[in-house]
């Protein structure tokens, strides 16, 4: 009972501290800056270049996509910058040096950017609504919000994933980009998957957030959430074995650092 | 700043552009910013424009280019001076007899001058995966159009880094600022999309007529006289820039060598 006590609070405390750190100590203006006008100006730039592509009666498609698309900058920006800041502020070591339940640890590095990451979004849908006047009349809201929290988790576990590849090399920055920008493209967020060469398309399918939005679009059109549960069980289960294996990354690159004693070296 | 200090410290400019531009090649997010970002913007232009027809392969090229300049102008030229400051040369830069705004033109010009690299990492991406055959329409305007871009990037440059140092509250707003101005200079799409209130603020804007002058040589759709009209707006604002520049500079140097309050903000 003690044990399950003390991760408990190891998982809290390292839940709320990583978090607190990650936005210079929770100054509202870098949250503000970084996690409502960025998201909703790269929504913008998406949605009115779709719509320039395309036509004004596809705006649901862009605004949707890209409203879901931003649990990507707390999923991957944010947690892979809280396992990857360990490193780079020199703090890692120390936390290699406890006793700590890794599992504890390393979870709890993404459950604030789980929550910040599903309100990101609903902030997102909000400003569909409000400035490119998406219809919500016909959508089940609850199921709406349950597949925004379903697709924030499974990005999330991509990030812990990508978090873990920050601890073996100095550019986490380039990573967490490369892989930022890449779920623009992938996730089909902005492009409909089938206009993709099958190659594309597979990769779209081995990522979070592609069922995430298509479900979310199939909902808004009016869908029910038994309608949607398949892509959302499939939506969880690849975030399940990002989580996997990032896990089991993250403990074998702290064998193999210990060992080789590269930790800071990198 | 005195435009003349250009010419009489060339070699400097040339020497402080080769050593950023050695540092560069071994930073992974510069990497990302020159090289990735505009290519995954440029292939993300292609499958969205695609159907527009193949004229817009060319538009795709410029634009998500001209992306590449502005995040690369933002984040890095931007800081600019902070990198000095969080390194610890900042004392030491401004100590030495040259004026401070050359070097920072230096480095600023490298970074510009490789970002230029995006546009051509577009360029094969759109020709190779696309099949796209891209001619520019008016190669030499384009290239003098190129040439003013690259001058009025660094000096937008010039204005931003010390803006960046002295007031760490805009500094904050950094992040928020790449997509903003993607949309207000037309990079990918035409200004005309927008609310008629923002057209002022793309106005103001170099990159805004970097586009218009890139575009439009690139392409046929803009008349000479449009042409020479946007080379004269990045004319007149990079003038406007360097003489706003000068004055931060000036008030930053005193904050360094007088003040010496610039390491405790």
């Amino acid at each position: 009972m003690h044990t399950l006590v003390v991760n408990i609070r190891l998982f809290w405390q390292g839940t709320l501290l990583s978090y607190i750190a990650l936005f210079h100590w929770l100054r509202p203006v870098t949250y503000t800056a970084s996690k409502i006008l960025m998201p909703l100006a790269q929504m913008m730039f998406f949605v009115l270049l779709g719509t320039y592509a395309t036509s004004a009666s596809n705006i649901n498609f862009y605004v949707i996509g890209n409203a879901v698309q931003i649990t990507a900058v707390s999923g991957i920006f944010g947690v892979t910058m809280s396992i990857g800041n360990d490193r780079s502020m020199g703090t890692l070591p120390y936390l290699f040096g406890t006793p700590a339940n890794r599992f504890a640890l390393f979870f709890g590095r993404a459950f604030m950017h789980v929550i910040d990451g599903a309100l990101g979004v609903v902030i997102a849908f909000m400003w569909g609504v409000l400035l490119f006047n998406l219809d919500l009349s016909n959508t089940d809201l609850s199921a709406l919000g349950l597949t925004i929290l379903v697709t924030t988790f499974s990005t999330c576990a991509l990030g812990l994933l990508m978090g873990c590849l920050s601890l073996i090399t100095a550019n986490v920055m380039f990573i967490n980009n490369t892989v930022y920008f890449l779920l623009l493209i992938f996730s089909g967020a902005n492009v409909a998957l089938d206009k993709f060469p099958l190659w594309m398309q597979t990769i779209s399918n081995l990522l979070p957030l592609t069922r995430g939005i298509a479900a979310s679009r199939l909902l808004v059109a009016g869908s029910s959430l038994e309608s949607i549960s398949p892509l959302l069980w499939q939506e969880l289960l690849i975030g399940v074995v990002y989580g996997i294996i990032g896990y089991f990354m993250f403990a074998a690159f702290e064998t193999v650092a210990k060992r080789r004693g590269t930790l800071e070296t990198v | 700043m005195n435009i003349l200090n250009l010419f009489r410290y060339w070699r400097t400019v040339l020497t402080v552009g080769q050593i950023t531009l050695t540092n560069l090649m071994n930073d992974g997010f510069i990497l990302f910013a020159v090289f990735f970002q505009p290519m995954i913007i440029a292939l993300l232009a292609l499958f969205m424009l695609k159907d527009k027809g193949a004229d817009y392969g060319l538009f795709v090229v410029v634009g998500s280019g001209l992306t590449g300049l502005w995040s690369s102008l933002l984040f890095i030229s931007g800081n600019s001076i902070n990198d000095e400051r969080w390194n610890g040369t900042l004392e030491s830069l401004v100590a030495v007899p040259i004026p401070f705004e050359v070097i920072v033109f230096g480095k600023n010009l490298a970074h510009v001058a490789q970002s230029i690299l995006s546009m051509l990492v577009a360029y094969v991406l759109a020709a190779l995966f696309f099949g796209y055959s891209l001619t520019l329409s008016q190669p030499f305007l384009f290239v003098i159009s190129l040439a003013l871009t690259v001058f009025a990037f660094v000096s937008f440059g010039l204005l931003i880094a010390p803006i960046f140092v002295m007031y760490r509250s805009v500094q904050q707003w950094q992040n928020a600022m790449e997509f903003p101005v993607y949309i207000l200079a037309g990079f990918l799409f035409p200004i005309l999309l927008l609310p008629d209130w923002t057209t002022p603020l793309s106005y103001i804007l170099p990159p805004y007529w970097a586009a218009v002058a890139l575009h439009g040589t690139s392409t046929t759709t803009l008349p000479l006289n449009g042409i020479l009209f946007a080379w004269a707006m990045m004319i007149l604002l990079s003038v406007i820039d360097l003489v706003v520049a000068s004055r931060l500079f000036t008030y930053m140097l005193y904050k360094v060598r007088v003040d010496a309050t610039l390491e405790m903000e």
